[in-house]
């Protein structure tokens, strides 16, 4: 497996956010992870970010233990509900952060920004300013500092939640573009059931802390807790 | 040509500004001003050109105090900073700010007096150091509270994103933090410099008289009747604030536009 959970708890100030959670991801997959507000969702993907520290158990990363590794050693990449676009930097020099932190070479970092601008289609907001652009647009930008760098896991957390129906639709078909284009291994955390079936090649479902991976979609619709059910009679009682 | 309300009030306002400096300038370029002449007897470049001879008390009391004013406003606005960043992620960050109002609370020459007698005790009175301490007491906390708010959740969350592209905390500070906080290190610097360019309670009970900046001067001129180099002391006293407003407008404002 290339992303091992293993038994990862958690609490805060007493409260229990995570219990025992153990999952695997496979490598070039994107796991949606489906769940309320104040479940646990945003802690889990902190915590493999390195963002936050578990109470116990472990994170493994093809195979290695990551658990006390900083979170700039363990190259996974959050992206947060928010683009946070860093407000000095025009797109280019947003999109080539993590290669200067990389130390590459000007002219490389100028080839790969620019096929990166090309698959983003923006080209023509190369040297706006991040409070020039569009919701939808400071996403795509965040997406390509991200991917970028070629990380071998990123995690999203509600990447969208912010966006309007439309925009919101246009992104998840341009992230669907780019995980395959770059064979990305993706957390996605989501809200929105839609959402969560559209994204995930697998899909699991997090309530109390408790998280359970559904090997097949189906199951996953067929579970009375993730609210699909519910969903279908809805539509089909209008 | 037509003036409006708003025309005459604006340059009465620019008048009131200006009027009071012009006249600093006019009497630091006069003599023999004495009642009931209505104008001075005598414009002269004397005290001007007084300035420049060796020893002379208000060209050392300028650099006195623009060596005092450079150290206060350079070390309040970095240890400010850092200060209240640690502040204001701290769980008892506002009890640390309560703290940090204390010193405004009373006044500063009566506070100067509560500290005076640590102040002998470590050696620190009459000398330059112990007025930068002092005055140290006063920019320090007003720096933290200046920078307090600047460290939200949002800083927070840039530092991580920096963090997970491969950054590090020092990284994340160099490349992001310091370029999102120059026009507020700046304007922080410059309110620091203006608060111990000003400075006077603490100053002279610190200071003892032996540390004459040129507030100080201006004071001593004053009670000696000494019109005229109090008001070259007075014009001296206004170019490097206005100095720093200039340069304000042109870094800060420049970077907004």
């Amino acid at each position: 497996m290339f992303l091992t959970l293993k038994n990862i708890s958690k609490k805060y100030a007493g409260k229990t956010v995570l219990q025992q959670i153990d999952c695997s991801v496979p490598p070039h997959i994107t796991m949606s992870i489906l769940g309320k507000s104040g479940c646990g969702k945003s802690t889990l993907l902190k915590i493999i970010a390195g963002l936050e520290q578990q109470d116990g158990g472990q994170v493994l990363l093809e195979q290695k233990d990551i658990s006390h590794t900083k979170p700039n050693g363990r190259n996974i990449v959050y992206l947060f509900q928010e683009p946070l676009l860093f407000p000095h930097l025009d797109v280019f020099e947003n999109i080539a952060f993590g290669l200067r932190v990389r130390d590459w070479a000007a002219a490389e970092i100028k080839v790969k920004v620019e096929t990166m601008l090309q698959s983003l289609d923006l080209e023509s907001h190369r040297s706006k300013m991040p409070h020039q652009l569009s919701g939808g647009q400071k996403q795509r930008v965040a997406f390509g500092r991200a991917i970028i760098i070629n990380p071998p896991l990123i995690l999203l957390d509600e990447p969208f939640s912010s966006l309007d129906v439309e925009i919101r639709a246009s992104m998840q078909q341009l992230y669907k573009k780019l995980a395959q284009q770059f064979n990305i291994t993706a957390l996605f955390v989501t809200h929105d059931l839609k959402e969560a079936l559209l994204m995930g090649d697998q899909v699991a479902y997090m309530e109390d802390g408790l998280l359970q991976v559904f090997d097949k979609k189906q199951d996953f619709i067929n579970d009375s807790r993730t609210g699909v059910q519910n969903e279908i009679e809805f539509w089909n009682t209008l | 040509m037509t003036f409006k309300p708003a025309h005459i009030s604006r340059m009465a306002i620019a008048l009131g500004c200006i009027l009071p400096v012009v006249l600093l300038f006019g009497i630091s370029l006069s003599q023999n001003w004495a009642f009931p002449k209505l104008l001075p007897q005598q414009f002269t470049a004397a005290n001007w050109s007084a300035l420049f001879t060796k020893g002379n008390s208000i060209t050392t009391g300028l650099f006195t105090s623009l060596i005092i004013a450079l150290l206060v406003a350079s070390l309040a606005t970095a240890s400010g900073f850092f200060t209240s960043q640690v502040i204001a992620y701290h769980r008892f960050r506002r009890q640390l700010i309560v703290l940090a109002y204390l010193p405004f609370v009373i006044s500063p020459v009566i506070f100067a007096v509560c500290l005076k007698f640590y102040f002998i005790r470590m050696n620190l009175v009459g000398n330059i150091m112990g007025i930068v301490l002092a005055q140290l007491i006063i920019a320090f906390p007003y720096s933290i509270i200046f920078f307090v708010g600047f460290w939200n959740q949002r800083i927070k969350q840039y530092q991580m994103a920096v963090n997970t592209l491969g950054g590090s905390n020092g990284y994340a500070f160099s490349k992001v933090i310091v370029p999102l906080s120059r026009p507020m290190l700046l304007v922080c610097f410059f309110q620091c410099f203006l608060i111990s360019w000003f400075e006077y309670g603490l100053t002279s009970i610190i200071g003892y008289g032996k540390v004459q900046t040129l507030t100080i001067k201006v004071f001593d001129f004053l009670t000696e009747a000494n019109l005229y180099y109090a008001a070259l002391s007075c014009c001296l006293l206004i170019i490097p604030p206005v100095i720093l407003l200039w340069l304000n407008k042109r870094i800060i404002f420049r970077r907004i536009e």
